[in-house]
């Protein structure tokens, strides 16, 4: 068991290490950028699935944790000075107001049955989305507005994509490690029991509430810190961050990634993001390519059909099978051997 | 107190509007303990399918008529392909409900073209009567008038007849109803199709009352409905009808007030609704809401 | 005892991953009361369900009237001829008695009203609450309507799970009368706990336990055997 969870670990700092030098080989922009958006939505999908694949609740709000980040950091550096200093208290008002609305949030919501916990979070959203719009003295509502980064010392500032993109990279690798060992420890097995059954928790004398509670702090946390990356990434804030959309597309990532693997939504991410950029540039071809949506909605409806699991989920069961196979056959051969 | 009663009447005429999704919806959850996420989506369909009709025949009647054939097979071909194989797994139903809405709301732009398309009345429809100093629209009369009496008539048919009977017993307990020999599934095909077609009115009335039709309706008047139905109590009618005038009439007088906040009422409304009394307003015995 | 109306062959049946049934055999014959006894969670529900086809049986057969309906839907079993009154009733509370006995009445002919009228001579009671919720019955009403609700078709076999359970003994008795009248008209397998009950109106008897049927034989033989009642069923 160890050494499987070592030659993961290998294979994904592996993968880490090339996409460190790959801009290195390919560096214009439009690619880092999309790259960037890769690596925050991998960030925002992973927090997703960390409720979905290990809780079991399908939030249709969790665009606020996304939107409350964007705005954290986005206020922050457009009120006050444009250092690091406010850029670090942004990023950590982003991390506690996230927490903190994720909390409440939980307690509020998470006794209930799936699709009442589905719309309260929808509707929690969308107040969000009604409080950026309003309070515009802040917010300037629904224009939206552009703020400044703190400049980088030297020559480091006339590649300021690449930093963001490391910076980007970086937090995505270090949060997917985080999250793993997380779900690893006793507390996930405990979450993953959960959403299998919840009544055998119960009556095996564990409280539900608090781990629910916990994850979905976690997840919060995680997701405000993947609206910070956003909003750094393209330096605007807009109310369109508080939309459904945002959360449908974590939704879409998760699931065609794989539920509950964690690097599964990274690779949805990445699908989406990309398909996304090279399916539009199609629409010269084919008016279809406009409407890409809903291709991966159909994409979407087969993969909750008949492949559940998703990408990664897929191919771990196929993995397991054939792994089980061959120590059958090796206990087979052995007993032949014995007798 | 013109102004009050407008107002009050508007309210009346977009709360009979969401009624005619959240009935539908209402009962489905009920009798099969489905969330049908794509609900709203043939709200918008009928919309569009209305005033495509209505453009080539020039006849209200038929466009309304042409809307509810959509609604009736497009909900024979959701319970078919996206409901049916998701029985029982609410996760996956809320997923993949999900899911054909988007692809619903998009294939409306590739049937109909990407831009609104503009929506208009029968001049027999058009215009309003005056009385004293209380101006009534007449298209929106005709709204409150066909909510009423499809209200009625669907609660005759679940009050009187045999179906309905069922229908209403399958609601309470499906179980019991399959051992007595009813075949419950056709029975939920048929609720389903109902409840798709009566959706699908309400986009054909609703297109006319705006003067668009858009795709992204579906998703608006969905979510409405959905709050409806918690609010009235899953599974029950009569509480869908109240709780979509309670939306429409506080939407229709936040509209006019503070007509950002609109929405949010509504969303306090459901929380209010959801933290003390979860069941809803109406509570249907036998149906599990925990 | 030459002609079968149900035989359970080999029956297995899981719930979730728990394996419930182990191959269960059991054989009824028409125009008899069949009782199976068995302590609390032995599997008697579980197979009455089985036979009804709300639980799926995971392999073996369940014939009726010569005909495999192992596979077939609970609507389909219902039609072909059997009535079922659940453990708890089954009752649809929001429905009033008189719709509670419609919706159970699979066809509305002449001959189904003739039996409603009869039906309702069992149990005068119902007729009193005809237009009162199933929901405010009490237990006794309750239990009754459910029976009733099985007489108005014409069932070739009933299946009763625990009639008695949580009934005063004056309502038992009632129950104990009505289903003596109806034994005249069909064949019934009877689920029990009380014993009088059982030995009032069982003609044959099978004991499962764990899931398994241990015992079968004459009620006659079973009201003897002292040892095979402690064993199976703990009265002394």
């Amino acid at each position: 068991m160890i050494k499987t969870i070592q030659k993961s670990t290998w294979i994904y700092i592996a993968v880490a290490f090339m996409l460190v030098l790959l801009p290195f080989f390919k560096d214009e922009r439009w690619f880092l950028f999309l790259m960037i958006q890769v690596f925050t939505f991998g960030i925002f999908a992973m927090s997703y699935d960390l409720l979905l694949g290990y809780t079991g609740i399908v939030s249709f709000g969790h665009a606020m944790f996304f939107g409350l980040g964007a705005y954290s950091i986005g206020i922050t550096l457009n009120f006050l000075e444009s250092t690091f200093m406010n850029l670090f208290l942004g990023i950590l008002l982003a991390l506690v107001l996230g927490g903190i609305v994720a909390f409440f949030a939980g307690i509020l919501t998470l006794r209930l049955k799936s699709h009442y916990y589905a719309m309260l979070t929808l509707a929690l959203a969308s107040l969000f989305l009604v409080l950026a719009e309003k309070w515009r003295s802040v917010t300037r509502g629904s224009d939206g507005f552009t703020f400044r980064i703190p400049e980088l010392p030297g020559p480091l500032q006339d590649h300021r994509n690449l930093v963001v993109y490391m910076f980007c990279l970086v937090s995505m690798v270090l949060i997917f490690f985080g999250l793993r060992r997380l779900t690893e420890s006793p507390l996930g097995k405990i979450l993953v029991a959960i959403r299998e059954n919840e009544g055998r928790v119960e009556s095996l004398g564990f409280r539900i509430m608090p781990y629910k509670v916990i994850i979905s702090v976690v997840s919060g946390v995680v997701a405000s810190f993947a609206g910070v990356l956003y909003a750094i990434s393209i330096r605007f804030v807009g109310t369109n961050v508080f939309g459904i959309d945002v959360t449908l597309d974590a939704l879409l990532m998760t699931i065609i990634g794989g539920v509950g693997t964690l690097v599964g939504p990274i690779i949805g991410a990445g699908i989406i993001e990309f398909a996304h950029h090279y399916l539009s540039d199609l629409s010269d071809v084919h008016w279809i390519f406009e409407r890409w949506i809903i291709l991966f909605g159909i994409v979407y409806i087969l993969a909750v059909i008949f492949f559940p699991a998703g990408i990664v989920g897929t191919l771990w069961h196929k993995l397991a099978k054939r792994k089980h196979k061959k120590q059958e056959m090796k206990q087979k051969t052995s007993d032949k051997l014995a007798s | 107190m013109d102004l009050f009663l407008n107002l009050a009447i508007n309210g009346i005429a977009t709360g009979m509007l969401i009624f005619l999704i959240a009935c539908g919806l209402t009962l489905i959850f009920g009798l099969m303990d489905v969330l049908n996420f794509a609900h709203g989506g043939l709200f918008a369909w009928g919309a569009f399918v209305g005033v495509w009709a209505y453009g080539i025949t020039q006849s209200f009647i038929l466009s309304m008529l042409a809307a509810v054939i959509a609604g009736l097979l497009l909900g024979l071909i959701t319970e078919y392909l996206i409901i049916k194989p998701v029985y029982g797994n609410h996760i996956q139903q809320i997923l993949i409900t999900l899911g054909f809405m988007l692809v619903l709301s998009e294939l409306i732009k590739v049937v109909f073209g990407p831009n609104i398309l503009a929506a208009s009345k029968p001049p027999y429809l058009d215009g309003s009567w005056e009385f004293g100093d209380v101006t009534v629209i007449k298209y929106r009369a005709l709204i409150i008038v066909v909510g009423l009496l499809l209200f009625l008539v669907i609660m005759a048919v679940l009050k009187f007849t045999k179906i309905g009977l069922i229908v209403r017993a399958g609601v309470m307990n499906k179980e019991m109803v399959q051992a007595l020999g009813i075949n419950i599934r056709l029975v939920f095909i048929g609720v389903f199709m109902v409840g798709s077609a009566l959706a699908a009115l309400g986009g054909a009335l609703f297109a006319p009352s705006s003067g668009v039709a858009y795709a992204e309706m579906g998703m608006e008047f969905g979510i409405f409905a959905f709050i409806v139905v918690i609010i009235g109590g899953m599974g029950s009618v009569p509480g869908s009808l109240v709780a979509a005038l309670l939306v429409g009439l506080s939407n229709g007088f936040m509209a006019y007030y503070y007509s950002d906040l609109a929405m949010a009422v509504t969303m306090i409304l459901m929380f209010i609704v959801l933290i003390f009394r979860p069941e809803g307003l109406f509570r249907v015995s036998g149906v599990s809401n925990k | 005892m030459t002609n079968t109306l149900l035989k359970l062959e080999q029956i297995n049946t899981h719930i979730e991953q728990f394996h419930i049934l182990h191959n269960v055999e059991f054989e009824v014959s028409p125009g008899e009361v069949t009782v199976l006894l068995g302590r609390n969670g032995a599997g008697k529900t579980t197979t009455l369900r089985t036979i009804m086809g709300l639980n799926n049986a995971s392999n073996g057969t369940v014939t009726f009237k010569g005909e495999d309906i192992t596979k077939l839907p609970p609507y389909h079993i219902a039609k072909k001829g059997i009535g079922y009154v659940p453990e708890d009733q089954g009752i649809f509370y929001g429905l009033t008695v008189g719709e509670n006995m419609r919706v159970g009445m699979r066809k509305e002919d002449d001959a189904t009203k003739e039996r409603m009228e009869w039906v309702l001579e069992l149990f005068p009671d119902l007729k009193k609450f005809w237009k009162k919720p199933g929901g405010q019955l009490s237990g006794g009403q309750k239990q009754m309507l459910s029976i009733a609700r099985s007489y108005v078709n014409e069932n070739d076999l009933l299946l009763i799970d625990e009639p008695s359970k949580g009934l005063a003994p004056v309502i038992v008795e009632k129950v104990i009368e009505s289903i003596e009248k109806m034994k005249e008209k069909t064949t019934v397998v009877l689920v029990e706990q009380n014993f009088y009950m059982a030995s009032r109106l069982g003609d044959r008897f099978y004991i499962l336990d764990d899931g398994m049927t241990v015992h079968h034989g004459d009620m006659s033989a079973l009201r003897e055997d002292e040892e095979l009642k402690r064993k199976y069923l703990g009265i002394a």
